[in-house]
């Protein structure tokens, strides 16, 4: 009944600081006694740790909650770069027989680490939304979190929909995340008949100064800001904005719905921000997601994000497979393509490529607090636009 | 009006850079040291000033004063321990010992403040102040107004008073000072304090609207480095001038063309200075004028 834990992740924001230390010695350790071995491959520090802290929690916790099953789950630290990836996720399944890896939100690094899985033949349980990583014939990868393919349709229906706005400016950061979204963007912009009168994807993640940007986007006339960036430059395009007096509503991707994320602002500068997340238990919207969202809280103290429950749901899932006899990573593989999964966020079901997510929601911030409220829910047919 | 507007933010960012290439030819100055740390202590100050609004809960007036002294105290300490113990071997020795406090000081910020960035108090407030038809943020103006001020207390400093005299003896000929009876160590280390207390300072003003990260510091030096091969290796003045060239420029170039672009010219653009004119722009300029 017991889940073996090999060590335990910091609870305080200061011991959480400790992270790249124990993910060192973590990297060090091989399986433990437990039945079954499961590392945990995720960006820790760099400028993704926000998001790959999120989904670290996520995982953690699943971990800890499952019953009757003994699992080793080793953190290993990617780095936020694709080499630094490819080698921890290396690392990772040459320390033991993994049955399976919960593997990085980035992009970036899964491209990197698509090759290493399949020399393993171990599935990777990812949150990552980059299109590519579900359409490049891989069969080993399988996403808990909507392809951008989808959740970029909610993004932009949502902005031409709910909002009316005809005349967004449309931002993209150069990661590879960054890149295709905004791809899909402007093509499912174009397909709703919406023009951009400005469109920016040029913004490397490290960017500080925004003043440049924000002048081109005051000089086009926009009525709104679209964003599809990391969170870091996403947080300083929103700080600078509304430091410069724009009010634009700004719709986001789903980086902004953290809450190390949304701690960068005062409630008021988050006022006319919105952001498509997969999830947003935060707003504790039913019974399950409440109680979830509660006990997060409790086990890390801070707010969780749709990320985090990502990351629960499909490790969850990857436990309930094996609990039900998919022991080695061939069975489990097999399995979550025939499997179909009533998660905390959501139903998951294969779609023959490895996207198991395929709902979204938008959420917005009224001014008066960083945790927001769900302004619309897509799912099914709508998160298609032909 | 939008030209005069991106030149106006353009010197505002500048003003908070060239206290960190200040302290960093200070320090050039007084030992011929590169401090390749002085990135990190622009974290440090802003890690301080986060510190000491959300804990101490210190007002607006103290913040700045008590950032200054937490990384003056900072700079002292760099001083013993990575200049001092060193100072006799060459140079490269000297400035793999600032990168390698650097590191230090990045993996004790993600310890104590975790990975993820944070926003520091907004030391003027929020809001625009209008002129006509430009306008300027009131963090911005602070921004100004204290560069301004720290410029001109370190002109009064090192010009008219005596400590500035003798701080600029140890900075010519350590050995001659120490003959002459100036106190050349302790001048030494108070040099690296007021350096990284300028970086510092400047750190408390950008960490509102630019944030702080561990690494976050990196960048900022390579950014002093460049403002002061641009200016003119050792001039104070070429410091604060190459400084705002290079924001100015950067600002320009990025909203007219791109980020990518602005970024690939200024560096080429170094390239150019240490091919034709390895003295800096302004090198003869301040040397005339001293």
């Amino acid at each position: 009944m017991s889940v073996h834990i090999p060590y335990t992740v910091a609870r305080s924001r200061l011991t959480c600081g400790c992270i790249g230390f124990l993910t060192v010695l973590a990297a060090g350790t091989t399986a433990f006694a437990a039945d079954y071995y499961l590392p945990i491959v995720m960006p820790i520090t760099g400028f993704m740790s926000v998001e790959g802290g999120s989904q670290r929690n996520g995982a953690v916790m699943a971990f800890e909650d499952s019953k009757g099953i003994s699992v080793d789950y080793p953190v290993f630290d990617t780095g936020t770069s694709a080499a630094g990836a490819a080698t921890a996720l290396d690392k990772a399944l040459s320390s033991g027989e993994a049955v399976a890896a919960a593997t990085s939100i980035f992009g970036t690094e899964m491209v990197a680490m698509m090759p290493v899985a399949e020399e393993y033949k171990v599935p990777l349980l990812t949150i990552s939304g980059l299109s590519k990583i579900t359409e490049s014939g891989n069969p080993y990868i399988f996403r808990f979190l909507p392809n951008d393919r989808e959740i970029k349709v909610a993004h932009a229906r949502y902005v031409k929909e709910k909002l009316n706005l005809s005349k967004p400016a449309l931002i993209g950061d150069t990661t590879a995340y960054g890149q295709g979204g905004f791809k899909l963007l402007q093509e499912y912009l174009a397909k709703l008949e919406i023009k951009p009168v400005f469109e920016d994807s040029s913004i490397a993640p490290d960017t500080k100064d925004m003043t440049p940007l924000l002048t081109k986007v005051k000089q086009s006339g926009a009525d709104s800001i679209v964003l599809h960036t990391v969170a870091a430059p996403m947080a300083l395009i929103i700080k600078q904005a509304r430091a410069s007096g724009m009010d634009l509503p700004i719709i986001t991707s789903s980086s902004l719905v953290e809450p190390t994320a949304t701690a960068l602002f005062d409630p008021a500068e988050l006022a006319n921000v919105c952001a498509e997340t997969p999830s947003a238990p935060e707003a504790r919207a039913t019974p399950e997601m409440k109680a979830w969202a509660d006990s997060y809280k409790e086990r890390f103290g801070i707010e969780p994000d749709g990320l985090a429950l990502g990351q629960y749901d499909g490790v969850m899932m990857a436990l309930k497979l094996i609990g039900e006899g998919a022991d080695t990573a061939e069975k489990i593989r097999e399995a979550f393509h025939e499997a179909t999964y009533q998660g905390v966020a959501m139903t998951y079901k294969s779609d023959g490529e490895g996207d198991m997510a395929h709902d979204a929601d938008i959420v917005c911030w009224d001014g008066t607090s960083r945790v927001p409220g769900i302004a619309a829910h897509y799912a099914g047919e709508e998160m298609v636009l032909k | 009006m939008t030209f005069i507007q991106l030149v106006l933010s353009g010197l505002a960012l500048g003003a908070a850079y060239a206290l960190v290439a200040l302290g960093f030819v200070f320090i050039v100055n007084a030992t011929g040291a590169v401090n390749f740390a002085q990135g990190d202590f622009v974290m440090a100050g802003g890690y301080a000033a986060i510190l000491l609004s959300t804990s101490f809960s210190v007002s607006f007036y103290m913040l700045l004063p008590l950032v200054a002294v937490v990384t003056f105290l900072l700079g002292v300490l760099l001083a013993w321990v990575a200049y001092f113990p060193l100072m006799r071997r060459p140079p490269a020795t000297v400035f793999i010992s600032t990168l390698l406090c650097g590191m230090i000081l990045q993996n004790i910020f993600l310890v104590a403040f975790g990975p993820e960035a944070r926003s520091g108090p907004s030391i003027a407030g929020a809001g625009m102040v209008r002129f006509e038809n430009l306008e300027i943020s009131r963090q911005s103006i602070a921004t100004i107004v204290v560069a301004i001020g720290l410029i001109a207390l370190q002109y009064l400093l090192f010009a008219r008073t005596q400590t500035g005299r003798r701080l600029r003896a140890t900075a010519e000929d350590r050995d001659m000072a120490r003959a002459v009876g100036i106190p050349a160590t302790s001048l030494i280390a108070v040099t690296f304090g007021i350096g990284t207390s300028l970086a510092g300072i400047a750190g408390a003003l950008l960490a509102n609207q630019f944030f702080v990260s561990p690494t976050g510091g990196i960048p900022l030096s390579v950014f002093a480095y460049i403002a002061v091969v641009i200016g003119g290796w050792g001039s104070l003045a070429g410091a604060v001038l190459g400084s705002m060239l290079i924001s100015v420029f950067q600002v320009i170039v990025s909203a007219y063309v791109s980020y990518a672009v602005a970024t690939g010219a200024l560096y080429a653009a170094v390239l150019l200075i240490f091919l034709l004119r390895p003295q800096g722009i302004f090198s003869e300029r301040v040397q005339r004028r001293v």
